[in-house]
C-alpha cells in the first residue's frame, strides 16, 4: 500500500519502522533534512523535504495515488490542513494527530466535513492507559477488548507469587475462574505456553479473563493491591489535563506539581485540585507532598530523562504504584531492569492504533470474512493481541472444532465472545459467524483470521 | 561492526558469483570446450559460501562503515575468485595477472594484459566479457534486487556501490528500486544484442559485445577490438549505445513513467550531450587531414569520444597517432567520465558541475562578501554537505591518482604512459596513451604494478572511500579484535535453535 507520513518525530519514525516491516511503500515528508536522513538510515523509505501542507510537496509525494496519509507533525493545524489537502488531491484515507484539548470538540464536529478517516490523540490515549492502571495497580498493563467485556492483564511473577514455580495446567485447575495464561515473556523471547509450561521468577505473564473475574483472580494470585485513592502528579502537560478530566468524577484525590506558571493557572482554573507551581524534580518538595504515602506517583513531564530519574528516586521511597511517561521507547528494555514497570508511552498506543487501521485497510481489499476490531501490543511490543469479528463464514475455519483446526504455530485463540458471553475455548469449541475472537501472536503481521491457517 | 552480518552478505555474494558462472560454463559446454575450469571454481565457491549462508545472523543491523567494508570486500573477493577460471584453464597462468584481468572486467575497465585473444577458448572469453556486465550495475545491487533483505540498513550497501552523488532511491522500497535499475539494464542490453544480431553479427559476438558495451567495459573477443569487425554500422550502433549507457539510469525510469519534465530539467544530461558534440566536432576538425572520407572521420571521432567519455575503452583506431589537441581532449574526457548513476566510471559529470559551480560561488563571494549564494543543480538548491563531499572526493581522487602514478613509475615507462595508465585504471576506461594505448596493453607492467593497478580499478569503481575503509588498520582491529557481548552471543544461540518444539522441550523442567 502507498502511504505518506508527514512528520518524522518519535512517533513518526516508530510508525515508519513498523509499517515498513509490514511491507508498505512509505514516503516521509519533513521540514528537517537531518530527520529524513536518520529515518532513511534505519527504514527502507524515501524522504521528501518540505512542508506537509504544501500542495506541490504533497503532489510530489504522490498524494494523488496514495492510499493513506498520516499527518503527525507537532502542529495540529498543519496535520488537519495536510489531511484536508490530501483528501482533495485524491488520497483515499487520512489520519491526523490532533492533540490540543480545545480541538477535541472541533474534531467531532468536522470529522465528516474534513473527511478524516481517523484522528489520533496520543496524550488522551496515555491518560486512558493510566486510568486503567489505577483500577489494578498490580498489573503492569491492562487493556480491554470487546467493549470492555474482556480484559488482558500483563504482570510480573515475583518470587513470593503464589503461582511461581507451578505448571500452567495446575494453575488452571487451582482457581475456579474462567481465565487463560496466554503468553509468557522470558528473557527476550515470548512463548505461547502449553499446559506443562512451568512459570519461573521474573517471567512476565499475559492473562485473559472477563471483566468480573479479573479482580478476584488477581486477588487469589496474591497480586491485589487496593485501588488508588490519592495521586501525586509531577508535570502538568496535556496528559495531565486529559487525566484530570477523567478523574474529576471519581473519588481519587490528586495533587499536581508543574513548573510553568501559566499551565498551573490553567489547571487550577479548570479543576479544583491542589496545583503547586514548582520544579517536580526537587526531592524536598516531593517529600513534603507525601511521596512516601501516596497510592500512585505519576511522572508526566515532557522530558523523558526527568521522568525516569524522578521515578527511580520515587521507587526508593514510595510504597505506591509508580507510573512513568516515556516518549521515545528506544530504551524500553532497560527500564524493566531498573525496576520501572509502570511505563506509559504515547508512542505505544498510537502505533498500535495506526497499525490496526492500516491492517484492516489492507485486509479489506482481499478478504471480507473477518475484520480487525482492535489491536493492542503487550510485553514491550513483542506480543500482539488482536480482536476480530467474523463477518461471514470462513471455509476451513468456522464451525470446526478447534482441536482439529489446522492452525499455524505461534497463534493462539484465547477467547471467543458470543452474545456477550465469554468462552475460554477448549478443543471442542467452534468459531461461528458473528463471534468476536481474540488471538494472541508474538509474530505480528496478522491481517485477517485466515492468517492463522496453514 | 557486525562481522557476522558482513560474513553472511559476503557468502551470498560468492553464491551469486557461483550462479553467474554457470552461464560461461554452459557456453563452454555448447562449444565443446573443457568445462573443468568453471566447474572447479563453482565447487570452490559453493564450499566456501554455502555453510555461512544457512546461518542468518540474529543481529542483521549494519551501519555505514559495515556497508563500506562489505562492498569493498565483496568486490575484492569476487575479483579473486573470478580469476580462478583463467588460471585453471591456463589462459592466464599467473594468478596476479588473472586477478588484474578479472578486476579489470568487473570494474568495467577493459584494460587487458592479454596480447593474443582470439586463440583463447570461447567459454573463457565469454566469462571475461560477462564480468563487465556483472560489474556494470553492481553485484550487491543485484543481491538487493533478488533477496528479501529488509531494513533501511541495506541503503548503506546501495550507497557504497552505486557511483556518484545521485538522488538514491527511485521508489520507497530498496528492493523495487534495485529491480527497476536491473530491469532497465537488462532491457537495454537485450535491445543492443538484438540490434547487433540484425547487423549481421553471430549470436556469440552479439552477446559479448552487448555485455561489454552495457557495462561500459571494453573487453573484446578480437585482437583488433571493434575495428576487427570492419563494419561501420556496428561501430555506429555500439557508439550510440555507449552514449546511452553513460546516461543516468534514473532518467530512463522517469521516461518509462512518463515524467519528461524531470528529464528536461537534468543539467547533467545537457552537459553530457554538449560535451560529446563539442569534443566530436573539435576532433573532426583536428583530424580531418588523416582521413580520406568525411564520413569515416566523423564516425571514428564520435566512436573515440563516446568510448572514452563512457569509460568503455573499445578501439576502432589508434588515437595515439592523432594530433596532440585530439589526444588532450580525450584525456580530459577520461577524467570527467559520464553521468552519475550510469554504468560508467570517472569523476562523474554531476560532480564536475557541482565543483565548477562551487568555484564560481567562491568567486562571487569574494567579490561581494555579504552576498548569500546557493549552489543549484537542476534548478533545485543543493545541500551543503553534497557540495562539500564532491570537493572532498576530488581531493581524494587526485591523491589516489598521484600515488598510483608514483608507485607504477618504478617500472621505468615514460611519464605519459604511467599517467594515462593510472588515469585509465582509476577511471575504469581501459586504454591510455603510448605503451598502454589502444594498440598496446598492460602486459609489460611488473606483477606488483599489475596488482596495484587492479586495486586502483576497484578503488575507482567503488569511488575510493569503501576501499580506504577496508584497508584501514582500524577496521581490521575491529573485525578481529572485537568480541561480541555475552548477551548478543546468547541471543545468537537462541536464534539459531529457535524452533518452537525445541523451546518447549527446554522449558519443561
Amino acid at each position: 500500500m502507498k502511504i505518506i507520513i508527514i512528520g518524522g518525530g518519535t512517533i513518526g519514525s516508530a510508525i515508519c519502522s513498523q509499517l515498513v516491516q509490514e511491507g508498505h511503500d512509505l514516503t516521509i515528508v519533513d521540514t528537517d533534512q537531518n530527520i529524513l536522513n536518520e529515518i532513511s538510515n534505519i527504514c527502507d523509505t524515501i524522504g521528501l523535504l518540505g512542508n506537509g501542507a504544501d500542495v506541490s510537496i504533497l503532489r510530489e509525494a504522490g498524494a494523488e495515488k496514495a492510499e493513506l496519509l498520516i499527518a503527525l507533525t507537532q502542529s495540529d493545524e498543519i496535520n488537519i490542513l495536510a489531511c484536508a489537502a490530501a483528501k482533495k488531491l485524491g488520497t483515499n484515507h487520512t489520519i491526523a494527530r490532533v492533540r490540543n484539548p480545545e480541538y477535541s470538540e472541533l474534531m467531532r464536529l468536522l470529522q465528516n466535513e474534513m473527511r478524516l478517516s481517523l484522528t489520533i490523540n496520543p496524550d488522551l490515549a496515555v491518560a486512558k492507559a493510566i486510568y486503567r492502571m489505577f483500577r489494578f495497580p498490580a498489573a503492569a498493563k491492562i487493556d480491554t477488548f470487546c467493549h470492555g467485556t474482556v480484559e488482558f492483564a500483563e504482570f510480573l511473577i515475583t518470587k513470593d507469587s503464589k503461582i511461581c514455580g507451578l505448571e500452567l495446567s495446575y494453575i488452571q485447575k487451582m482457581f475456579s475462574r474462567n481465565f487463560l495464561i496466554c503468553a509468557v515473556l522470558r528473557g527476550d523471547y515470548v512463548y505461547i505456553p502449553s499446559g506443562d509450561f512451568c512459570l519461573q521468577e521474573n517471567d512476565t505473564v499475559c492473562l485473559v479473563a472477563s471483566e468480573e473475574d479479573l479482580p478476584h483472580l488477581l486477588k487469589s494470585i496474591g497480586l491485589h493491591k487496593d485501588p488508588v485513592r490519592n495521586v501525586l502528579i509531577a508535570g502538568g502537560g496535556r496528559t495531565t489535563y486529559y487525566l484530570m478530566s477523567m478523574l474529576r468524577h471519581t473519588k481519587i484525590k490528586t495533587k499536581i506539581i508543574e513548573k510553568d506558571k501559566n499551565r498551573c493557572l490553567e489547571l487550577a482554573k479548570q479543576y479544583s485540585c491542589p496545583v503547586i507551581c514548582d520544579n517536580g524534580t526537587k526531592q524536598d518538595l516531593l517529600l513534603e507532598e507525601d511521596l512516601e504515602y501516596v497510592d500512585a506517583f505519576l511522572a508526566l513531564s515532557d522530558s523523558d530523562e526527568e521522568n525516569v530519574i524522578v521515578s527511580m528516586y520515587a521507587k526508593t521511597i514510595a510504597q505506591g504504584k509508580i507510573i512513568t511517561r516515556i516518549n521515545s521507547m528506544t530504551y524500553a528494555e532497560i527500564f524493566k531492569e531498573i525496576g520501572l514497570d509502570g511505563i506509559v508511552s504515547p508512542q505505544n498506543s498510537t502505533v498500535s492504533e495506526i497499525i490496526r487501521y492500516v491492517r484492516s485497510l489492507a485486509n479489506a481489499y482481499q478478504d471480507e470474512t473477518s475484520e480487525i476490531e482492535s489491536l493492542h501490543r503487550f510485553m514491550d511490543d513483542r506480543l500482539e493481541v488482536l480482536e476480530f469479528s467474523i463477518k461471514k463464514e470462513i471455509e476451513g475455519l468456522t464451525d470446526i472444532p478447534l482441536r482439529i483446526l489446522p492452525a499455524k504455530k505461534g497463534f493462539l485463540i484465547t477467547c471467543i465472545v458470543r452474545n456477550n458471553r465469554i468462552i475460554i475455548p477448549s478443543g471442542e469449541d467452534r468459531l461461528l459467524t458473528g463471534d468476536k475472537v481474540i488471538v494472541v501472536t508474538p509474530q505480528g503481521l496478522m491481517k485477517g483470521l485466515k492468517d492463522i491457517l496453514h | 561492526m557486525n562481522t557476522r552480518m558482513i560474513r553472511y552478505l559476503l557468502s551470498i555474494t560468492l553464491l551469486i558469483e557461483a550462479g553467474l558462472m554457470l552461464l560461461p560454463l554452459l557456453v563452454a559446454w555448447i562449444y565443446g570446450e573443457s568445462t573443468t575450469p568453471f566447474l572447479l571454481t563453482v565447487i570452490i565457491l559453493l564450499l566456501i559460501s554455502l555453510p555461512a549462508v544457512f546461518f542468518k545472523p540474529y543481529n542483521t543491523r549494519i551501519y555505514a562503515k559495515d556497508g563500506f567494508v562489505c562492498v569493498a570486500s565483496a568486490w575484492l573477493l569476487m575479483s579473486l575468485f573470478g580469476a580462478l577460471p583463467f588460471v585453471f584453464s591456463g589462459a592466464i597462468p599467473n594468478f596476479v595477472s588473472a586477478f588484474f584481468e578479472t578486476a579489470s572486467g568487473l570494474t568495467t575497465t577493459g584494460a587487458s594484459i592479454l596480447t593474443e585473444i582470439e586463440s583463447l577458448p570461447r567459454g573463457i572469453l565469454f566469462w571475461r566479457s560477462f564480468t563487465h556486465w556483472i560489474g556494470g550495475m553492481g553485484v550487491l545491487v543485484f543481491m538487493l534486487a533478488i533477496l528479501p533483505l529488509s531494513g533501511g540498513q541495506t541503503m548503506h550497501l546501495m550507497r557504497a556501490e552505486v557511483p556518484g552523488p545521485t538522488k538514491g532511491k527511485l521508489v520507497p522500497k530498496m528492493k523495487d528500486s534495485a529491480m527497476i535499475l536491473y530491469g532497465i539494464y537488462i532491457a537495454l542490453t537485450l535491445i543492443l544484442a538484438v540490434i547487433l544480431l540484425i547487423c549481421g553479427q553471430p549470436l556469440y559476438h552479439a552477446l559479448v559485445n552487448a555485455f561489454a558495451t552495457a557495462g561500459t567495459g571494453g573487453f573484446s573477443v578480437l585482437n583488433n577490438s571493434i575495428a576487427g569487425y570492419n563494419s561501420p554500422i556496428v561501430e555506429w550502433v555500439i557508439a550510440i549505445f555507449m552514449l546511452l549507457f553513460g546516461i543516468n539510469f534514473n532518467l530512463y525510469y522517469f521516461m518509462l513513467i512518463g515524467n519528461f519534465k524531470e528529464i528536461r530539467k537534468s543539467e547533467e544530461l545537457r552537459v553530457f550531450l554538449a560535451l560529446v558534440l563539442i569534443s566530436t566536432a573539435a576532433i573532426v576538425i583536428n583530424t580531418a587531414k588523416l582521413f580520406t572520407n568525411l564520413g569515416d572521420c566523423i564516425r571514428t571521432a564520435f566512436f573515440q569520444v563516446t568510448t572514452i567519455i563512457s569509460t568503455a575503452g573499445f578501439a576502432t583506431t589508434d588515437f595515439d597517432l592523432w594530433p596532440s589537441l585530439s589526444k588532450t581532449i580525450l584525456v580530459l574526457l577520461m577524467l570527467t567520465g559520464s553521468c552519475a548513476g550510469s554504468t560508467a566510471g570517472g569523476l562523474k559529470l554531476s560532480r564536475v558541475i557541482l565543483i565548477f559551480k562551487n568555484a564560481m560561488r567562491e568567486i562571487r563571494h569574494i567579490l561581494r562578501p555579504r552576498s548569500v549564494n546557493i549552489v543549484r543543480l537542476d534548478g533545485v538548491p543543493v545541500q551543503e554537505d553534497i557540495v562539500r563531499s564532491a570537493i572532498g572526493y576530488l581531493a581524494l581522487y587526485v591523491i589516489m591518482l598521484i600515488c598510483t602514478v608514483f608507485l607504477i613509475s618504478f617500472d621505468g615507462y615514460s611519464l605519459e604512459t604511467n599517467l594515462t595508465a593510472a588515469i585509465a585504471c582509476l577511471n575504469n576506461i581501459g586504454p591510455g596513451l603510448k605503451e598502454v594505448g589502444p594498440t598496446g596493453n598492460f602486459a609489460g607492467f611488473s606483477i606488483l604494478s599489475q596488482f596495484l593497478l587492479a586495486l586502483s580499478m576497484i578503488l575507482g569503481r567503488l569511488e575510493i572511500i569503501p576501499m580506504i575503509v577496508l584497508l584501514s588498520p582500524d577496521t581490521w582491529k575491529k573485525m578481529f579484535g572485537q568480541k561480541e557481548s555475552a548477551k548478543i552471543r546468547k541471543l545468537q544461540r537462541i536464534h539459531r535453535a529457535a524452533s518452537p518444539v525445541r523451546i518447549n522441550k527446554r522449558n519443561k523442567k
